[in-house]
């Protein structure tokens, strides 16, 4: 933090990884992103909370352990073991991700609206970040970095609780309660992941959306985005006594997981559980069909519009003349 | 003498009301312009169209581009403060370096680094744990140490005791500006800046009343402290402005020569704060519109 006295204007200080201070697009991405987790700090603080939580109970219940070895065979079942492993890491990220779509939804409402509510976005127009590059910028950590920080961190959750529950059962002298199942693991990480490319591509009008508001409202985006579908539905449904709109809504919702066939993985390993005539895990995987949902045109309408809304909140910012 | 600025017959109204009404001026490289006005005139407007920040009528280039159509191209090379902007009370001193430096090729940390080393801000400090005058100081050191060709200033010192001022402005002249910057700077102190400018705009009701550098006014302007039995005489000679101080006519003229007032009183160039208060009193308010 020393300043030496005489500093000559072409002087620079170096900060960072040379990659970033040597190209200038990547070094204002990696700005960017860190102003956003700067001042969004729910976004990183709340899915270390989750894995903290997660591995808490990991160490702290007692439960699992006091199975009786002895009177519970079918549960030592090789194939029952997998289901239960391939369960428990789903079940594991759940909390992960409905806290990121919590946190992201208010990140979404509140990016473009906060820098007018407190006054501050004559300091950021003075900066050469442009319009477009900000919009960008938002929408980049809500639909990249923080679903896929989320999937890095919820793999870890997983591997570190995995860990901590086969360490307790060595220690606890029940080793056929150790659970690992490398290719289950790696299947349902696979899944996992595509999954997530999937959520972010077909629910990215939502993120689109929040964005808009976030930049055109002027107070209350989240009344916006909730009361103004709602509202839509209503008038729809007294005016001409059709919902059109709450069905297009709800398919916006689910409609792209009719494609993978997920249903089947759901139903599969509900009903098989417990049950030794269940095919194993990695078997029901393979019934989820990837493809059909990337080949889904309502998939790539729903980016467009998204882009639409980026650009939308580009030339709201851009041109609004309330400062 | 190339043109830094260049206004073109701008117009700018708020639904009803104007707020410029043909605005020209020019501003020429390595000047230090103080637009000049009562509360209203539209200097801000006038700044916000410069900054590319708000539609108007009219020709206007800045750096030779226009901030409409290439706003992003110009803020790499404008630099600018506006009387409303606050920097995000969520923001660390150490941040707010690292922020303007990753975004900006034209940020010199060790300079800025230099400035705040003169105050009491810490790095770790939130903006929001800074008192008023500090995050004055901060955001002027993040300004000052940008390499900017135009450096615009709405207000600056605007709520700052005498002692920030101060240094504001001796930072601004001494460390900041040299022949290849322009400063563009508002205020309605005029007294405080007076030394400092080399250009004066003044506006009032949207319209420039006074553009001139300051070198001039001397040969424009003289103010006459009449002496009392030469009143009527002085009063022939078309006084644009004129009070009593202490029993004592003065009066302000312009296009006449020391000669012609000599014999009438003590004679002397006005002060721009003096100047002001006479160009916007002597002016016709008949119809109070003010602009936001």
């Amino acid at each position: 933090m020393s300043a030496p006295t005489a500093i000559s204007p072409t002087e620079r200080v170096p900060v960072g990884k040379a990659w970033l201070t040597t190209n200038p697009q990547l070094r204002m991405l990696h700005t960017l992103v860190r102003r956003e987790f700067w001042e969004h700090r729910a976004l990183w603080i709340a899915p270390l909370i989750v894995a903290a939580l997660l591995l808490l109970s990991a160490i702290w219940t007692h439960g699992a352990m006091q199975i009786d070895v002895s009177d519970s065979s079918e549960w030592l079942d090789p194939q029952i073991k997998t289901i239960v492993f391939a369960l428990g890491m789903w079940a594991l990220t759940i909390p992960h991700y409905l806290v990121m779509i919590l946190v992201l939804n208010f990140y979404l409402l509140d990016c473009l609206y906060a820098e007018r509510k407190d006054r501050s976005i004559l300091f950021w127009k003075s900066l050469p970040v442009s319009d477009s590059v900000t919009v960008a910028s938002k929408l980049f950590v809500g639909c990249v970095v923080v679903p896929f920080g989320t999937y890095a961190i919820a793999l870890v959750t997983d591997l570190l609780f995995t860990a901590i529950w086969d360490l307790r059962a060595l220690i606890g002298h029940a080793p056929e309660l150790i659970l690992w199942d490398t290719t289950a693991f790696v299947k349902t990480q696979v899944l996992m992941f595509l999954g997530l490319v999937i959520s972010i591509l077909w629910y990215s009008p939502f993120m689109g959306a929040f964005v808009l508001a976030s930049a055109w409202v002027r107070r209350n985006p989240l009344m916006w985005v909730t009361i103004v579908p709602l509202l839509l539905v209503i008038v729809e449904k007294v005016a001409f006594g059709t919902h059109y709109i709450g069905r297009f809504l709800s398919y916006r919702g689910d409609g792209i997981w009719g494609d993978l066939h997920m249903e089947s993985v759901v139903i599969g390993s509900l009903t098989g559980v417990g049950r030794a005539a269940i095919a194993s895990i990695p078997s029901i995987y393979d019934r989820v069909h990837i493809a059909p949902a990337f080949a889904n045109i309502d998939l790539w309408l729903g980016v467009i519009f998204t882009i639409a809304c980026a650009y939308g909140a580009a030339r709201i910012r851009r041109y609004r003349d309330d400062t | 003498m190339t043109a830094v600025i260049e206004a073109r017959g701008l117009r700018k109204h708020y639904h009803t009301t104007p707020a410029l009404e043909d605005v020209s001026f020019t501003v020429g490289a390595g000047r230090i312009v103080g637009l000049i006005g009562p509360n209203g005139a539209g200097k801000t407007t006038a700044l916000k169209a410069i900054l590319g920040l708000t539609h108007f009528q009219g020709e206007l280039r800045v750096l030779g581009l226009d901030p409409r159509s290439r706003r992003d191209e110009l803020m790499r090379e404008v630099s600018f403060i506006a009387d409303v902007a606050v920097l995000p009370r969520w923001l660390r001193v150490a941040q707010a370096l690292d922020l303007v430096e990753g975004v900006h090729t034209r940020f010199n940390r060790a300079r800025a680094m230099e400035f705040l080393r003169r105050t009491d801000i810490r790095m770790r400090s939130r903006v929001r744990e800074l008192s008023k005058g500090m995050v004055t100081q901060l955001h002027l050191a993040l300004t000052l140490a940008i390499d900017a060709r135009l450096l615009v200033l709405d207000e600056p010192t605007l709520g700052l005791d005498l002692l920030y001022r101060r240094q504001f402005y001796d930072t601004l002249l001494n460390d900041y500006f040299d022949k290849e910057r322009t400063i563009l700077v508002t205020t309605h102190q005029v007294e405080e800046i007076e030394n400092l400018l080399t250009d004066i705009i003044f506006i009032d009701h949207g319209r420039v009343v006074l553009d001139s550098p300051v070198e001039s006014l001397p040969e424009r302007y003289l103010q006459l402290t009449v002496t009392p039995e030469n009143t009527t005489r002085a009063r022939a000679l078309q006084p644009f402005y004129e009070r009593e101080v202490f029993g004592r006519v003065v009066m302000i003229f312009e296009g006449r020569t020391s000669a012609e007032l000599a014999p009438l009183g003590e004679v002397r160039t006005p002060s721009i704060a003096d100047l002001f208060v006479a160009k916007m009193e002597s002016r016709p308010r008949g119809d109070q519109k003010e602009a936001a």
